[in-house]
Formats: C-alpha cells, sequence, structure tokens
C-alpha cells in the first residue's frame, strides 16, 4: 500500500510503501539495519562527548518476534518502507484482547504489540532526524486493521515511558499504569477517536 | 489491507443462530465473528501441536476443566 513520510532534510513528502506481513528475513534485515545504526551512533556520541541515552526498545530484536508469529494469523507485522529501507515496525495482536475504557469495555480491540521506527528518525538518536510520521502512519495501520476485523476501529497498547506523549498527541486515552505489564501506561482510542484520527 | 477471497458457508440452522447470538453479543459482524474464531482455532492448534493443553478455570470453584479441541 502507498503511503508517505516526511522526508525533513529535503522538506518536502516523499513516497513510501506499507508492507502487510514481514517475513523473518524481513525483519532479520531490519535487526541488521537499525542496530548497525545503532551501534555506530552510540559509539560516535559517545566519541564527541555526548553519550546516547538508549531508548527502552532499542533492545527489541524483531528476527525472534517474527519468527514465533509470521505463521499466525492473529500476529502480522507491518512494516513502512522507504528509500529501500525500513522505516517502522509494527507488530499487533488481532485475538482475544479486549477494551477497558468506560464506554466500550468488553469489546474486542487491536492491540499493538510493538511499535518502533528507525533509529535514524529519532531526534533522541541523531541531531537530524530523517524522516517523520511513521509512527502516525502505522497507527493508521492498526486502525484500519481493526476495521477490516469488525472491531470499529477500536485499538490498545502498553507503551513505553518515550512514547507516552506521541501517543496522547495521537488522540489515545490513558487509563492508568498496568501494573501487569512493568507499569507501562495503558493507552485506548475508542471507536469514535479512531475515526477522527482516520478523517 | 490485503485483498480477499469469497467463499459461501452453509451452515445449519442452529449454527445460524448461534452465530447470529455471538454477532450481536460481540458487536461484530458473523464475518467478523467467523474470522475472529479462525484466528483462534489456529493459535490453538498451533499450541496443541507443540504439547500445550487448554483449559477453563474457575477461580472461586477452584477448578480446571480441560477443554478437548478437534
Amino acid at each position: 500500500m502507498d503511503v508517505a513520510l516526511e522526508d525533513r532534510h529535503a522538506g518536502r513528502i516523499v513516497p513510501a510503501t506499507l508492507i502487510e506481513r514481514i517475513d523473518v528475513a524481513y525483519a532479520k534485515r531490519v535487526d541488521d539495519l537499525w542496530l548497525t545504526f545503532l551501534a555506530a551512533a552510540i559509539a560516535e556520541a559517545e566519541a564527541a562527548g555526548t553519550p546516547v541515552e538508549l531508548l527502552e526498545h532499542t533492545h527489541w530484536r524483531w528476527t525472534g518476534k517474527v519468527e514465533l508469529t509470521a505463521h499466525l494469523l492473529s500476529y502480522p507485522t507491518l512494516a513502512i518502507e522507504c528509500e529501500e529501507r525500513p522505516q517502522g515496525l509494527m507488530m499487533l495482536k488481532t485475538d482475544g484482547e479486549i477494551a477497558r475504557s468506560q464506554n466500550e469495555q468488553g469489546k474486542p480491540l487491536v492491540y499493538v504489540e510493538f511499535l518502533a521506527t528507525a533509529p535514524w528518525n529519532l531526534p533522541a538518536v541523531v541531531a537530524r532526524p530523517r524522516f517523520r510520521g511513521a509512527g502516525t502512519i502505522l497507527l493508521r495501520a492498526a486502525i484500519e486493521t481493526s476495521l477490516d476485523l469488525g472491531f470499529k476501529g477500536r485499538i490498545g497498547l502498553h507503551s513505553l515511558r518515550d512514547a507516552e506523549i506521541f501517543y496522547a498527541r495521537s488522540g489515545m486515552t490513558a487509563l492508568g499504569r498496568d501494573q501487569k505489564k512493568e507499569n507501562l501506561e495503558y493507552f485506548e482510542m475508542t471507536s469514535t477517536q479512531a475515526m477522527a484520527f482516520i478523517r | 489491507m490485503a485483498g480477499k477471497k469469497t467463499m459461501t458457508l452453509n451452515l445449519t440452522e442452529a449454527e445460524m443462530v448461534a452465530l447470529e447470538r455471538l454477532s450481536t453479543e460481540k458487536d461484530m459482524s458473523k464475518t467478523a465473528v467467523l474470522r475472529q474464531a479462525l484466528r483462534l482455532y489456529q493459535v490453538i492448534s498451533v499450541r496443541m501441536q507443540v504439547g500445550e493443553r487448554l483449559f477453563f478455570e474457575d477461580d472461586i470453584a477452584k477448578e480446571k476443566k480441560e477443554l478437548v479441541v478437534l
């Protein structure tokens, strides 16, 4: 599917591709590219005397995650590709998760298991991040998956601390820290919020 | 979303009643209910293939009952 990212260096919108259901080979490529870049960025920053604070998701290994789930309908992993490099990745869980928010309690939703953007797009890693918009596109894809499955756009996720502001600004509602999930803040988007997001 | 293929499904009266009830209860279309059922069946099947078993647990009665899945 065709999508678009903002190229912050060029100051323009550029075409990208949303790939549904990546395979293990693609996940391995993501790990190779992202971790290599991250290691180099960290080394460079440390040499310059400005150490990079490791983000919470930088230890994620997508190869292992996709190896366990690629054959399961319930766990699609989507990727955004631009300039022949993966710019963002997201794994969804599409069964067995229900809404906690007051008006939609008990109704099925799509759960975002993992969502990450490429390290060269992150202000915390590089002085001049390259592309903007990957997270928003992936959230939209999660909502559209929810709509496609008949869940009316409802999505939920536990946010890493670095990303709480992003999800709040995206219109998701924070429903409190979840002790069962390392005290991460749990966010949901109701059907109404989802429709407003994708309009 | 990826392209889909269409199939025709024949259900008994009782199956259709059950499907309609689930559809109402879950606030999902009948198609969505069946697609969800497929996902669950696959997950259960995969886990059983590696030797796991599926149980219902009653916290109050302190009972566990195995669900036998074909």
